[in-house]
């Protein structure tokens, strides 16, 4: 027996050193830690079990035949993060490049399928040369799995895509199809196609970095949803993100122990609105304000800055927050802000997730670019994704909500629960000027004094219409509330909307215009 | 197989006509007149009264179309990232444009008043 040990022992030693220490060597002097590595520090510490350890592939074109590759370039199992079960892929960029052939894409593929048997959360570390070319449309074979398991799995279990090293042509759809996607600063690349084939193909020179780095994918594309200064700190992001998310589509999310006051009041909202309508604010304190213990986790923090996303607890639940945010862009509502928001509503509403929405907006932004990029198309994404959702909904306008982006931002038409306004609020179809201008334009013109009528009017209008009272006469706003107490009003508010229950027609899915 | 002549918008056309259930030989001779190009509007352009320029890494653009309030700092200023450099009014909002760089403003493009789109650049830091 202790023959057969030994032989064990140092076969699996073997496999796990990867692509061995030359490789290893390279990889750190990059900043980059190894698959393994990544997976000890993600997982509580010494929980990880591995599986799969022994797969080969099973090429022989090329002298593949005489290619070793240690666990397939591909680690993956199951362990504990948060005391939590959940499975992982990561890719070992020391084993022929991390590409990926026929067994490598197997390996993943069950890793999915057992996440998906058990309801965990799925995540995927990408490290990749990409497909391995010896291998040929087993390769490719091994992709399209991944990507039909990704979908299935979309929607029931939390499918994280962590990028730590290169990402690139078929590969970026498996994070692509998957709820939140992380980079790294300077080590990681997302692109479809990379520098050197635009070179030849358009003549653009860029770096990769540039080209699809983790800040090109955080604010220009919106790709991806988090960066970091390094691999330890986006590691800190996953598990602190993990910590929001249910096991899967029929739990909740963990109800943390809350040491904040439910009723605590924040004085300092009674003054945060500026009695200048044209004055900005920033959002982000109202959100900090009213959540447990101040604490907001913001998600594509820097793509459409004008719409905010992220998660809050309030009384230790995880509650969902999208947020106007008048310091940029006025907080209108525009084709990337749309998109933001949808998507960040459906996965809060696939994972059970209460929503909070926090409305002050002008409107949709006018302009050329703005309709032919198809604003009608994406802003309908928004819509339909409030109106779509069964989760807990609850709406807080704090002060504009104008026209269509006031219907849009959850109003209560579009299903919210509870709408809660601020005295400040202005619910109305757009703002008193352009009210006044087209309602009394008659009488502006038929005026000895025009410029005074105007005047006149305009104040007309903005004394009987600029406020939250019209809309909660007819009972589109339930309440209007003093800011100070909106920490308390919105526990209220979630706490009996616990045990919400939709009932639905039976279709197949509806046809979100994408 | 009957030949017709036929007039469309005053272009004569011979044409082949052929019964049902005759032998499958129809070939006409018609040539289709090129269809005249619908007059095409040009797209309107933003309308703008900032000069344009290049954006490069320290260039501060316009995040949307407005009016220049006010320029906060002007050329040789030393300016620290996230400071407000300038603030455009737009959607009835005094919308604070912030530094994207720390530096020297090397060059002012746009003055208080001035039109902006999307996209211009008003100053650059370097």
């Amino acid at each position: 027996m202790s023959r057969k040990l030994t032989e064990l022992n140092e076969l699996k030693l073997k496999l796990r050193s990867g692509g061995g220490e030359k490789a290893v060597e390279k990889q750190h002097s990059l900043g980059k830690m190894t698959a393994r590595e990544r997976l000890e520090k993600l997982f509580d510490a010494g929980t990880f079990v591995e599986t799969g350890l022994f797969v080969k592939h099973r090429c022989t074109n090329f002298g593949m035949d005489k290619k070793e590759s240690p666990a397939e370039g591909v680690v993956t199992g199951f362990g504990q993060i948060n005391g939590r079960l959940t499975y992982a892929a990561a890719q070992d960029f020391t084993v022929i490049g991390g590409s990926l052939g026929e067994m490598h894409a197997d390996k993943i593929v069950k890793c999915q399928e057992a996440a998906m048997k058990v309801g965990a959360p799925m995540i995927c570390i990408n490290d990749s040369g990409g497909a391995r070319i010896q291998e040929g449309v087993d390769a490719l074979s091994g992709y399209g799995r991944i990507f039909y398991n990704n979908t299935l799995a979309s929607g029931v279990i939390p499918q994280i895509s962590v990028i730590m090293g290169p990402c690139a042509g078929g590969a970026v759809y498996s994070p692509a199809i998957t709820d939140f996607i992380f980079m790294v600063e300077n080590t990681s690349q997302m692109f479809i196609t990379g520098p050197q084939v635009i070179k030849t193909v358009t003549g653009e020179d860029v770096t990769a970095e540039a080209l699809g780095g983790a800040m090109t994918h955080n604010s220009i594309s919106g790709v991806a949803h988090f960066h970091a200064a390094d691999e330890n700190a986006c590691i800190e992001q996953i598990r602190t993100l993990l910590s929001y998310l249910p096991q899967n589509n029929m739990e909740k999310a963990e109800t943390f122990a809350c040491s904040d006051d439910l009723n605590r009041l924040s004085p300092e909202l009674n003054d945060i609105v500026p009695e200048n309508p044209n004055k900005a604010y920033e959002m982000k304190d109202v959100i900090r304000a009213v959540a447990d213990d101040n604490v907001f986790f913001e998600t594509q923090s820097e793509y459409a800055k004008n719409i905010i996303t992220g998660f809050i607890r309030l009384a230790g639940k995880s509650i969902g927050i999208i947020a106007s945010e008048p310091k940029a862009m006025a907080g209108c509502l525009d084709i990337n802000a749309s998109d933001k928001a949808a998507r960040f509503i459906r996965t809060c509403d696939c994972f059970n997730i209460p929503i909070l929405t926090f409305e002050d907006v002008p409107g949709f932004l006018p302009g050329t670019q703005q309709e032919h990029g198809g604003i009608i198309r994406h802003g309908a994404k928004m819509l339909f994704a409030y109106s779509e959702a069964s989760v807990p909904m609850v709406t807080v306008i704090t002060r504009k909500a104008y026209g269509g982006a006031y219907i849009g931002m959850c109003s209560k038409h579009l299903g919210a629960d509870i709408v809660y306004a601020w005295p400040e609020a202005q619910i109305a179809v757009m703002g008193a000027e352009g009210a006044a201008n087209i309602i009394f334009a008659k009488d502006i013109k038929a005026s000895e004094n025009p410029q005074e009528e105007r005047a006149k009017k305009i104040a007309e209008y903005d004394n009987m219409m600029m406020n939250p009272y019209v809309a909660a006469s007819r009972g589109y706003v339930d309440d209007v509330i003093e800011p100070a107490t909106t920490r308390k009003m919105l526990i209220a508010a979630f706490n009996s909307l616990e045990t919400k229950v939709v009932r639905k027609a039976n279709k197949k899915h509806g046809n979100i215009p994408l | 197989m009957k030949k017709f002549n036929i007039k469309v918008d005053g272009v004569m056309h011979e044409v082949e006509v052929e019964e049902v259930g005759g032998s499958m030989v129809a070939a006409a001779s018609y040539v289709a007149p090129a269809p005249k190009a619908a007059p095409v509007a040009p797209a309107a352009p933003v309308a703008s009264s900032a000069p344009k320029a290049k954006a490069g890494s320290g260039s501060v653009v316009a995040p949307l179309q407005g009016t220049v309030q006010t320029i906060k700092v002007k050329v040789g200023d030393t300016v620290n990232a996230g400071d407000v450099v300038a603030v455009i009014e737009a959607m009835k909002m005094e919308n604070d444009i912030p530094a994207v760089a720390s530096g020297k403003v090397t060059q002012v493009y746009v003055s208080n008043g001035a039109k902006v789109a999307a996209g211009d650049v008003l100053l650059d830091i370097a």
